[in-house]
């Protein structure tokens, strides 16, 4: 990977982090779904270097283009326009801030082992499996070794679909 | 310094992203009073599972497994965001709220 | 088959010959936007004037410049000159980002069109879902740019923008799948270059290899594309967010000078994007009538060729971004209800029947195309 490369890769990481923390402290609500939208775009970046360049493309169809706005639609109809009552600061902030903590440090070091541990056991064909597109193999993963799954997530969405119309269902 | 570069365009670079997500989430969905941000923070953990997915399936898999369990994730955590907005939007005809406090229906 | 088409970076440092990759990706990029994005949208407004100039039986601009051409440029520093105003209450930061989403999504699908099988900007392998991604960013853009104006009628201008662009990307998508199933690829390149000379075994590119005529449910699946293609950039007859009459102006109301000259400049684009998109799918992009210009009688300059093939495309596009203003003045505007009936209730069953026709066709014949059929008929 080239310099310029490597600097966009960790302007993604950076963006996504920071959006994240504006997502879980920001206390307008407004202002935390748009980071959220920020999120998920930097997510994308991390994704197509991570060689899932279809799925790059479903997380901003799905995500940026359609659960930001239910989200936004949601936010929209439950706040009031002109008395922007948005303020939703966290006053028991303290307790999940040290749970974050310990959790983060933890999490750090066993991901930290873990990882060395794979990358000291590259396995074969990283190279060319980095380089391939990805939409084929998805394809065929799907209808192939992956069938129950997907169909069960058909299943899925449409309850989802059916569920949804009806519990916003107007009176 | 090159090679903390190295380690953060590489595996650990993702993996720490994913374990930033996840906490971020977790601190979200237990500070926050909204509902709605309740929600934001369940995306954000699911996104910080996805990342984790898709990086281990390039770097120890080297196969298509961990991208196909990513794009189950997206497509789950679409549909749970529905039903999820759905329920809110509900509640907020019932109680003229979005405040999680306020469901204290079923309570005593 | 054949050379793949080739990156427009990669062309420039072919054609040139010196300097780096990643100057000529700059520099490609760059020629895109300044050089086709912005150009279009202002002309597009000057057209779009005297179009509708032309069906109303009047006159349109013609004070300023020859046929009123600097028009553009007299609206352009008018915009410029006006006052930045934002306000009082309104959301500064979202007034400010609505505008820079609608303009990234439209100008950021400007990277994968085909302008020429050597002029794709970036010809990735995602290449149509790529295009699809990228415009669907404009969809928070508007709801967003609604709320930050802090006004009622704004609001519902933006959230009815949203819900219509939103529920027509489904016909979109569903239309762009009967072509993907043809090709079997979603790379803009691939598609583009199946459907000329080099991928029949006899006869030229004319036009009955165009995928619009490939099978029957493809006939109607573009139409559908079309339809979808419109309501996506809200013009008539699917522009009750911006209902002139109904709304004020609906979602950009409060936005003045150049924060609307990018709303504008966002909507054209996207109308440029729509027409591109149906023109690559399914009007066979560059491609030529009776000509392949690799093979033609005397070898062509490969400049010369991407020239020729910019051309074609062009005006393919241009024709169908004239449709688009001619359709704006012929028919009345769709009730929300209307419309979002025709998507559910009309658009997305047919979208549907097509590409479940188009898949039983391709299992059926192989593939073939109703010209190759009739091509293989008597043989």
């Amino acid at each position: 990977m080239s310099a310029g490369l490597k600097l966009v890769l960790l302007g993604a990481q950076a963006l996504t982090v920071v959006s994240a923390i504006l997502v879980a402290f920001h206390p307008n609500i407004l202002y935390a779904s748009v980071s959220l939208l920020a999120t998920f775009a930097g997510v994308a970046v991390l994704f197509v270097y991570a060689g899932a360049d279809f799925l790059a493309g479903v997380q901003v169809v799905v995500y940026v283009g359609g659960v930001t706005i239910l989200i936004l639609f949601a936010v929209m109809l439950t706040q009031w326009l002109y008395e922007m009552r948005l303020r939703d600061v966290g006053v028991k902030l303290l307790m999940p801030c040290i749970l974050g903590v310990l959790f983060f440090s933890s999490l750090f070091k066993v991901l930290g082992g873990l990882a060395a541990w794979v990358l000291a056991r590259p396995p074969e064909g990283l190279e060319k499996f980095a380089a391939l597109p990805k939409t084929e193999p998805i394809g065929e993963a799907l209808l192939g070794a992956y069938l129950l799954p997907f169909e069960a997530v058909t299943v899925l969405l449409l309850g989802a679909l059916v569920g949804a119309v009806w519990l916003a269902r107007p009176k | 310094m090159r090679e903390y570069v190295e380690m953060a365009t590489g595996l650990h670079g993702y993996l720490t992203v994913g374990a930033i997500l996840l906490t971020l989430g977790i601190v979200g969905v237990l500070s926050r009073k909204n509902t709605i941000g309740i929600l934001l923070g369940v995306e954000l953990m699911l996104n910080a599972a996805a990342i984790n997915f898709v990086a281990f399936s390039k770097y120890r898999a080297a196969a298509i497994d961990g991208q196909v369990a990513a794009l189950f994730i997206i497509l789950i955590a679409a549909a749970e965001a529905a039903v999820a907005l759905a329920i809110i939007l509900r509640f907020y005809r019932l109680k003229q709220t979005v405040d999680s406090d306020e469901a204290n229906l079923l309570r005593n | 088959m054949g050379a793949n088409s080739a990156a427009f970076a990669q062309s420039l440092q072919t054609w040139i010959g010196a300097g780096p990759l990643w100057l000529w990706a700059l520099v490609s990029a760059a020629a895109v936007i300044f050089l086709l994005a912005l150009p279009f949208g202002g002309l597009a407004t000057y057209a779009e004037r005297k179009i509708s100039a032309d069906f109303q039986d009047r006159i349109g601009p013609n004070r300023v410049g020859p046929w009123g051409l600097f028009q553009i440029f007299a609206d352009l520093v008018k915009m410029l000159a006006k006052e930045d105003f934002i306000p009082k209450g309104a959301d500064r930061f979202l007034f400010n980002l609505a505008p820079a989403l609608v303009v990234i999504g439209a100008c950021g699908a400007f990277a994968v069109l085909p302008l020429g099988r050597q002029l794709i900007g970036a010809d990735v392998n995602i290449g149509i879902l790529y295009l699809f991604a990228i415009t669907t960013v404009i969809a928070p853009g508007l709801l967003l740019g609604s709320w930050g104006s802090q006004n009622k009628w704004s609001l519902l201008g933006g959230m009815r923008a949203a819900a219509q662009i939103v529920s027509y990307e489904i016909p979109v998508a569903l239309s762009i799948l009967p072509v993907v199933l043809i090709s079997g690829t979603l790379q803009v390149g691939l598609i583009v270059d199946q459907q000329g000379w080099s991928w029949a075994s006899s006869a030229a590119g004319t036009p009955h290899f165009w995928n619009l005529f490939h099978n029957p449910f493809c006939f109607l699946s573009a139409f559908l594309l079309f339809v979808g293609g419109l309501a996506e950039t809200n013009r008539i007859p699917f522009d009750l967010p911006e209902a002139e009459s109904e709304l004020v102006s609906g979602f950009n109301t409060e936005f003045s000078g150049i924060r609307f000259g990018l709303y504008a400049l966002g909507e054209f684009c996207d109308v440029f994007v729509m027409s591109a998109m149906v023109t690559a799918l399914y009007l066979g992009g560059w491609q030529i009538p009776f000509i392949t210009l690799e093979q033609f009688l005397f070898p062509i300059p490969s400049g010369l060729i991407a020239l020729i093939q910019f051309t074609v495309f062009l005006l393919k596009t241009l024709f169908l971004v004239f449709v688009v203003m001619w359709l704006r003045w012929t028919l009345p505007r769709l009730r929300v209800d209307q419309l979002m009936g025709l998507c559910w209730k009309g658009l997305v069953p047919l979208a549907l029947f097509c590409v479940f026709g188009t898949a039983v066709w391709m299992w059926v014949f192989g593939g073939r195309s109703i010209a190759q059929l009739i091509a293989g008929f008597g043989g």
